[in-house]
């Protein structure tokens, strides 16, 4: 029987004072959620069918993209759920272990880490902020004066000109993004950027020049919300989303490997 | 549709010409028009070097112009967007720069 279900993990937590798991919390498997206690940490984890979540189920299931919608949102609801009780540190998805003793050993052997982790974001919540423009409205004024000469000489300064002006949008575009960035990251105790979204998978329109995630202190999560609508309003040009309060998505990874984007933290 | 599970010989594909027609044009069409700009964009970096004469530099603003009319001959013939005449190339991104990306 055991050898037929896995382990998925959802998050850490510190243990709870009463043992309780979230009540009422279903998982990606719509399994029940519970909760698998070492070390003083606890893991929220779930008992998935193998047939289902094996290696190569799993990977036909990716190229699945309603699978993979229906099962990172569930996986993302666990993860919701269990930090209506206290901070956690959300998993990655698809974190599978054999079975509960392989959780309980990784528990102790990262109990450091976890705890270090579980330190650092306490208080804290994780907000995402995007920023897009529209190209068109970084462009400098047309240029009327070149219209000189033969055809074939005016062509090619028509597209230097559109090339230089591009190029000028651009730049002009990440410096307004910069300085929104600078703002926000005076409120947070940490950042992390992340590379802009493939343009056909998030349906917008434009630049995506910024999508950064802070971490901000609870007690400063209105100025930070009301920052953002200021900086909206000051930069007309520039679309600003905001998105939160996440569970801290980009500041609990594990160490990576050196070259990977490490989340920048600043000494508090 | 048991009765379908008879055995059948091979797997057949479903081709239909026109598409194929069209892919492969838009293939074909997306490898000149990667050319097409890096001549353009050569031309302009030997513009702004200001190695070449006048009479040279029309010559090719002339020819570029003549490409970038035939390519657009070339894509409304086969009923292809400037979108179409592109390809994903994974974590490289799209194999030309799309206006709309810096």
């Amino acid at each position: 029987m055991t050898d037929t279900l896995a382990t998925w993990l959802y998050a850490v937590t510190a243990a709870p004072e009463d043992g309780t798991p979230p009540q009422g919390l279903t998982g990606v498997a719509d399994e029940p959620v519970r909760l698998v206690e070492g070390a003083g940490l606890a893991a929220v984890v779930g008992s998935v069918p193998l047939a289902d979540f094996d290696e190569d189920a799993l990977r036909g299931h990716l190229e699945d993209l309603e699978w993979l919608e229906r099962t990172a949102r569930a996986h993302h609801r666990v993860i919701n759920g269990a930090a209506r009780h206290g901070q956690v540190i959300p998993l990655r998805f698809a974190t599978l272990y054999h079975d509960d003793d392989r959780v309980r050993a990784m528990l102790r052997e990262r109990r450091e880490d976890f705890t270090d982790t579980l330190r650092r974001v306490a208080g804290r919540t994780e907000w995402g902020v995007k920023a897009y423009v529209d190209p068109r409205s970084f462009l400098p004024d047309p240029d009327e004066s070149e219209d000189e000469g033969s055809p074939g000489t005016a062509y090619l300064m028509r597209r230097r000109a559109q090339r230089q002006d591009q190029e000028t949008a651009h730049l002009r575009a990440t410096e307004r993004a910069e300085e929104i960035h600078s703002s926000l990251a005076a409120l947070a105790v940490a950042t992390a950027a992340h590379p802009p979204q493939d343009s056909a998978l998030a349906a917008y329109e434009g630049w995506m020049v910024l999508n950064n995630s802070y971490l901000v202190p609870d007690d400063l999560t209105e100025d930070f919300t009301a920052l953002v609508r200021a900086l909206g309003e000051r930069y007309p040009a520039v679309t600003l989303e905001v998105s939160g309060p996440w569970p801290p998505y980009s500041f609990t990874a594990p160490p990576k490997p050196a070259g990977d984007a490490q989340p920048e933290e600043k000494p508090s | 549709m048991t009765a379908d599970r008879a055995p059948r010989p091979g797997r057949r594909i479903e081709v239909d010409e026109e598409s194929v027609r069209k892919s492969l044009a838009g293939l074909v069409l997306t490898i000149v028009e990667l050319l097409r700009q890096l001549m353009e964009r050569q031309a302009l970096r030997r513009v702004e070097q200001g190695g070449i004469s006048d009479e040279q530099m029309e010559k090719l603003g002339l020819t570029l112009m003549a490409l970038e009319r035939n390519m657009a001959e070339l894509r409304e013939h086969f009923g292809l967007t400037e979108d179409d005449l592109n390809l994903d190339l994974g974590p490289l991104g799209p194999l030309l720069p799309r206006d709309r990306d810096p």
